[in-house]
């Protein structure tokens, strides 16, 4: 109970502090999500979206993972959207592709988090969703494989939120192809995987396709172990695993979108802001006013 | 003819007995062959007395989840236990005929609530709360005990009810005929002497408590740093295997493991004194 008492007078002298620094800024007309500490939500060690991310903004500096100790830790994308969207101080990010209206994505260096952005190179914060294989696929596996690079592959990969790999694919034609595919791996990959599952069914039907939702990790252990077919992974390959035998290959680009809180009025952040809030060098929105 | 039949169901009997008994021992098996190396590998000290957990940097020290389960767990006791234990002091002696009727199956219901919907309540109610009357995100130790004290309620109050009951009367009615007033003859009386076995009702609580997963992952924030007051972060034994599993590979995978012995160690001696006291009781 004494602590939280000192936390909360923490709070007031931080909110007098960031009176101040208001002040001093000449009152720049900003209505912040008023001088709170930042709750900086992250994904768990190991996520793919947290490895493209810690690589993309700098968090990861020479092989270290920067992330702050006191960042929240959630093991799932809809896990850090209901704790960003319930929480006015909090920042996080996700797969570009799942965010929806309860949460704010920001600009990241004065660029809007968008597909055209992604696809144009302009938005910076992207990533692959790959397809692990191991040595020689089977007839039907390969054959879904074609349907995924082919153009009507790739223009439901589009139309779900994510960017195509190849622009000028060739059409698919339906196989006829009998059995059943099994898929597993990442969580953030499973979403399209599952839209283009069906379409394909809707083409061959005499095709079963499992998809399990396992994680990066273990779906490419999955592949290692011929447990399944075809891994999802949101990552590159591992150096050990891709001793193994595995090839990997990409089926789509992903942006990352950082969210804030819908209330919090901060739209646009730099890439150097991001690094700094999500490694702990700054720790109050205050700050990030202030230095707008 | 009869015998021949006899005798086969006397092998299904063995053989389903078998099961649950092999059960253990291949989990056993497995998670020692697979986590003792990764421990050996990482080294004992740094492994359990560690307190830095960066995969990303080959540090595996799991020194906060242990200290984490632990206060988790503490708190899960102060909120459940004197709530729990009064509970059931109502229902075995207090409680009217129907009033007992709805609160029995309100009890066993709330033990079968799975506990992914707790962690969702918990997350949609007890954070925001918390988050609002204290500050901080709100997902925090203060959170992850109260909610815990919730789950644990249920094996509290059943184990403790059927054990007070289990007090013969006899000690009841003579602390009254002594001139003790009936609260006096309940909590002097009947709750000492079914003591061992409230006791042995706790143990299972905590037992239950340790081992939660899914509802804790989503109220306690996750950080793998030791908790500094109620409302900073924890990560527990059981939220770092389940958050980390699925990306997890090579050592870091092992060393997954590895935490899930250490667990494994936690529930052992739990459930070792459980049956200690058990045996005391009877």
């Amino acid at each position: 109970m004494k602590k939280s008492r000192l936390a909360k007078v923490l709070t007031l002298g931080l909110a007098a502090v960031m009176m101040f620094s208001l002040a001093s800024c000449g009152g720049g007309g900003d209505e912040e999500a008023g001088g709170e500490d930042i709750t900086v939500v992250s994904r768990e060690e190991g996520s793919g979206t947290r490895d493209a991310f810690t690589e993309l903004t700098g968090v990861l500096a020479d092989d270290v993972d920067n992330t702050v100790d006191t960042a929240e830790i959630s093991n799932s994308t809809s896990v850090v959207i209901q704790s960003v969207a319930g929480n006015s101080a909090a920042i996080g990010y996700i797969s570009l592709g799942s965010l929806d209206d309860s949460v704010k994505a920001l600009k990241v260096d004065g660029v809007d988090a968008t597909v055209e952005n992604v696809k144009s190179g302009d938005y910076k914060l992207q990533r692959p969703f790959n397809i692990v294989t191991n040595g020689e696929v089977g007839e039907l596996p390969q054959d879904f494989i074609d349907f995924i690079m082919s153009a009507d592959g790739q223009a439901i990969i589009e139309e779900e939120g994510y960017i195509m790999m190849d622009d000028a694919a060739p059409a698919y034609e339906a196989s006829g192809l009998e059995g059943t595919i099994t898929l597993a791996g990442s969580t953030s990959v499973s979403p399209v995987m599952e839209v283009l599952a069906d379409e394909y069914k809707a083409l061959n039907s005499g095709v079963t396709i499992e998809i399990q939702q396992t994680g990066s990790g273990a779906g490419i252990q999955s592949t290692i172990e011929g447990v399944c077919d075809i891994g999802m992974a949101s990552r590159e390959l591992e150096e050990e695993e891709a001793a193994e035998g595995l090839t990997s290959q990409a089926i789509a680009l992903d942006g990352i979108a950082v969210i804030v809180n819908s209330e919090n009025s901060v739209e646009d952040l730099t890439t150097e802001q991001i690094r700094q809030i999500f490694t702990g060098e700054i720790t109050n929105w205050a700050d990030v006013a202030a230095a707008e | 003819m009869r015998n021949y039949s006899e005798n086969i169901m006397k092998v299904v009997f063995l053989v389903a007995a078998c099961v649950s008994i092999i059960a253990v021992i291949l989990i056993c098996v497995f998670l020692f062959a697979s986590g003792v190396p990764a421990i050996k590998e990482i080294g004992v000290s740094d492994f359990l007395l560690g307190d830095s957990w960066k995969p990303g940097q080959e540090l595996y020290g799991i020194f906060p989840m242990i200290i984490g389960s632990i206060y988790v767990t503490a708190g899960a006791i102060i909120v459940g236990v004197p709530i729990g234990l009064l509970c059931a002091v109502f229902m075995a002696r207090y409680c009217p005929k129907g009033l007992y009727r709805i609160m029995k199956p309100a009890v066993d219901l709330l033990a079968g609530i799975p506990s992914i919907v707790y962690g969702f309540f918990g997350l949609m109610v007890i954070v925001p709360l918390v988050q609002n009357s204290l500050g901080g995100s709100g997902k925090c130790l203060l959170t992850a005990s109260v909610l815990l004290g919730i789950m644990i309620l249920p094996t509290i109050i059943s184990v403790a009810e059927s054990n007070i009951r289990a007090v013969p009367e006899q000690y009841y009615e003579g602390a009254l005929a002594l001139g003790a007033t009936k609260e006096r003859s309940v909590f002097r009386v009947i709750l000492p002497a079914a003591k061992m076995g409230i006791l042995a009702g706790i143990i299972l609580g905590i037992g239950r408590a340790i081992g939660e997963t899914m509802a804790v992952v989503m109220v306690c924030g996750n950080q793998a740093i030791m908790p500094e007051s109620v409302i900073s972060g924890v990560r527990t034994l059981t939220a770092n295997i389940v958050l980390e599993m699925g990306y997890a590979s090579g050592l870091h995978r092992e060393a997954l493991i590895a935490t899930a012995v250490v667990l494994f160690v936690f529930i052992l001696i739990i459930n070792i004194s459980f049956m200690a006291l058990k045996r005391r009781a009877d």
